[in-house]
């Protein structure tokens, strides 16, 4: 689950870091898989060797017992003992010319005379002298049945351990889902959580400490990061409204110096200049706060608009303007209504149809089209394609423009669009020259 | 023409009423809410200009008392405070206008001039300048007695530039007053340019003497 919240997070990078994500438990349990599977084949190899150790050690002790019982009765009876043969357990007694110096004990493969089948022997060679001859004497012992119970010890011992891993695996992911679920809830709670909403971020306490401090610490993170984007709203509100004296007392004498013709006749170029200045200045302001206030969600969008009437009041009102460049208005609009905010639905209209017609050449076209899913406004313009990447940032001008703009326009249709969850989009029909800003609605 | 300025910034006060004395308005001059409350007991006034941030209080202050005294002034609320639900307590206290700091002299004006119009409409709210004549209700204007056709923005910038006779408006101010609060997209100058030109044009036509004069390029005059 964090796996696949990271990836829709950041969608951009992770060409970059192409990293394999796995989940904690995953990892521990491989890691912990692999460590359990080698230390446990080196026990079971161990375990192999030892067992195989006591037992050979026990069947030479039953070779032993074997000889000293033959010694025994050779040293009592002074005579050879009869021999019987089992399956088991085979006595040869051959005469030497000289005595065996010492016992030794030897495996040997030996071929079953019953089944044609070579087994594993274990078997002692060890010297006797009877009456005054000398005889070398072999006992063999089978080790079928050692080998048979080493074989099934093992292979218990193979069972048990699978079984101990298996139980190991389905309780590390029974139990750890659980354990971790209180991180998972923290992590949703986290990714859905927006400063701009204002909604304190509130994570549970867990009974489980590891967890209370991430979302102790996450919890005052949080809290700072909402009183400094508090502090820091005020402020722009603050800032921005305090400009706006100075300005007007720049405009009205500006407006004052104006009226002296002396005055005017000497440095009128300066006073358009300041005047116009100021006003950028203001416009700026304005628009920079209108922005904030759309961001901060500081308008319900719940009054019905009427789109086409509104569109035909401000066409009405850029007549005049779209006349002087003598423009080409092409206007097609069916009654369209939907849930908005009237006032800034009149600065989504007027700041499209202005750049349309600002932006625009003389005798240029401009087409508005507005039916039931979008609202569409395609103008010529001098300006060649834009950026589509970069057109709705903020202070984004094209750098062939001549015509003045605060390079906000856009940026405020952007976000009156993504607050109402509207889709503004900016294509260029290179066919026709026609810049296309469209904003499909729903 | 009384007027009555609450303001706390003193450049700002002095210039607004600097500009409506030349108008022929007697403008007096409050600093703080103490004073403002003191004057409008004492006096009557046509218009109160009422900023809303003032030093010792909030303008609303002001605006409920003279509505609870029953004052027949007329009020404008000249504010830095654009936020939509300022201006709809204003209104819905009784102001008369609300403009936002700042704002073209010019179109204090005549705003001014519309809301003492407004006051003191009796039957009729018809304004004339020599051969012109503009009926404001039926919203038509006429020279030498006939009528001509002509927009509804035009008979505003009309008004507007009578209003503001003899004194030079500049393109930025003109454009302001046009497209009101859709300032952000329409002061291109070509468009105060066309506005102006078709308003000339239909007033000479129509036998009316060239009263628009344009003045170094960075605005307009009306000349008496």
């Amino acid at each position: 689950m964090l796996a696949f919240h990271v990836a829709i997070k950041n969608p951009p990078v992770a060409d970059a870091q192409k990293k394999i994500h796995m989940k904690l438990f995953t990892k521990y349990n491989r890691i912990n898989i692999i460590a359990s599977i080698l230390i446990f084949l080196g026990g079971c190899i161990a375990f192999y060797f030892v067992m195989d150790h006591i037992l050979v050690k026990q069947l030479d002790e039953a070779l032993e017992v074997e000889q000293s019982e033959i010694v025994q009765y050779t040293k009592q009876h002074n005579k050879l003992p009869e021999i019987v043969n089992t399956n088991d357990q085979q006595t040869y007694i051959l005469e030497t010319t000289r005595p065996v110096p010492s016992t030794v004990y030897a495996f040997k493969k030996k071929l079953n005379k019953e089944d044609e089948l070579y087994e594993n022997i274990r078997q002692i060679i060890f010297g006797l002298e009877v009456a005054g001859k000398h005889y070398q004497v072999t006992v063999n012992k089978s080790q079928e049945g050692m080998e048979d119970f080493l074989k099934l010890l093992v292979l218990v011992a193979a069972i048990m351990i699978a079984l101990i891993l298996l139980a190991g695996y389905i309780i590390n992911r029974m139990v750890l889902k659980s354990l971790w679920q209180p991180f998972y809830s923290s992590i949703e709670k986290i990714s859905s959580y927006q400063l701009q909403q204002q909604q304190a971020l509130q994570l549970p306490t867990t009974n489980i400490e590891e967890f209370d401090l991430l979302n102790n610490a996450m919890n005052n993170m949080v809290s700072r990061a909402e009183q400094d984007y508090r502090i820091l709203k005020e402020f722009t509100g603050n800032a921005a409204h305090e400009i706006q004296t100075p300005l007007a007392v720049i405009s009205t004498n500006t407006e004052s110096l104006m009226q002296d013709e002396a005055i005017l006749e000497r440095h009128h170029a300066t006073i358009t200049t300041i005047e116009d200045a100021a006003k950028r200045l203001s416009r700026l302001n304005q628009s920079l706060l209108l922005l904030t206030k759309i961001e901060n969600h500081r308008f319900e969008l719940n009054e019905h608009v009427q789109w086409d009437q509104l569109i035909a009041k401000r066409l009405e009102e850029l007549n005049a303007l779209a006349d002087s460049q003598n423009l080409l208005l092409m206007v097609n609009t069916v009654p369209v209504t939907t849930l908005f905010h009237q006032h800034l639905a009149s600065i989504l209209v007027s700041n499209l149809l202005g750049n349309a017609i600002r932006y625009n050449y003389e005798n240029g076209l401009v087409q508005v089209q507005l039916n039931e899913n979008s609202f569409t406004v395609s103008n010529t313009s001098s300006l060649p394609k834009l950026d589509s990447e970069k057109v709705f940032n903020r202070f984004y001008r094209h750098p062939e423009t001549k015509v003045e703009g605060s390079g906000l326009g856009l940026s405020i249709v952007q976000q009156l669009c993504k607050a109402a969850g509207y889709r503004l989009s900016y294509t260029y029909d290179s066919n026709n020259k026609l810049h296309v800003f469209s904003i499909q609605f729903s | 023409m009384k007027l009555l300025l609450v303001e706390d910034e003193t450049e700002l006060a002095v210039s607004i009423q600097q500009y409506l004395t030349n108008n022929d308005f007697v403008c007096e001059w409050a600093k703080d809410t103490k004073a403002a409350l003191e004057r409008v007991s004492i006096y009557d006034y046509d218009c109160v200009l009422l900023d809303l941030m003032l030093p010792d209080g909030n303008g609303f202050d002001i605006l409920k008392e003279l509505k609870r005294q029953n004052k027949p002034e007329g009020i404008i609320i000249i504010s830095a405070k654009e936020a939509l639900e300022t201006r709809l307590e204003g209104f819905n206290l009784g102001a008369d206008d609300f403009l936002i700091k700042p704002f073209h002299l010019s179109e204090l004006l005549v705003r001014v001039q519309a809301l003492i119009r407004r006051k003191n409409f009796k039957g009729s709210n018809i304004v004339v300048h020599n051969e012109i004549e503009i009926d404001i209700l039926s919203k038509t204007v006429s020279v030498h007695g006939k009528g001509i056709d002509i927009t509804k923005k035009e008979i505003d910038l009309l008004l507007y530039l009578i209003g503001n006779a003899n004194r030079v408006l500049s393109k930025a101010a003109i454009a302001e007053h046009l497209s009101g609060d859709m300032a952000d997209m329409m002061d291109n100058h070509d468009f105060v340019y066309a506005h102006i030109k078709n308003l000339k044009k239909k007033l000479t036509d129509a036998g009316s003497y060239d009263y628009i004069k344009s003045v170094y390029g960075l605005g307009y005059k009306w000349i008496e």
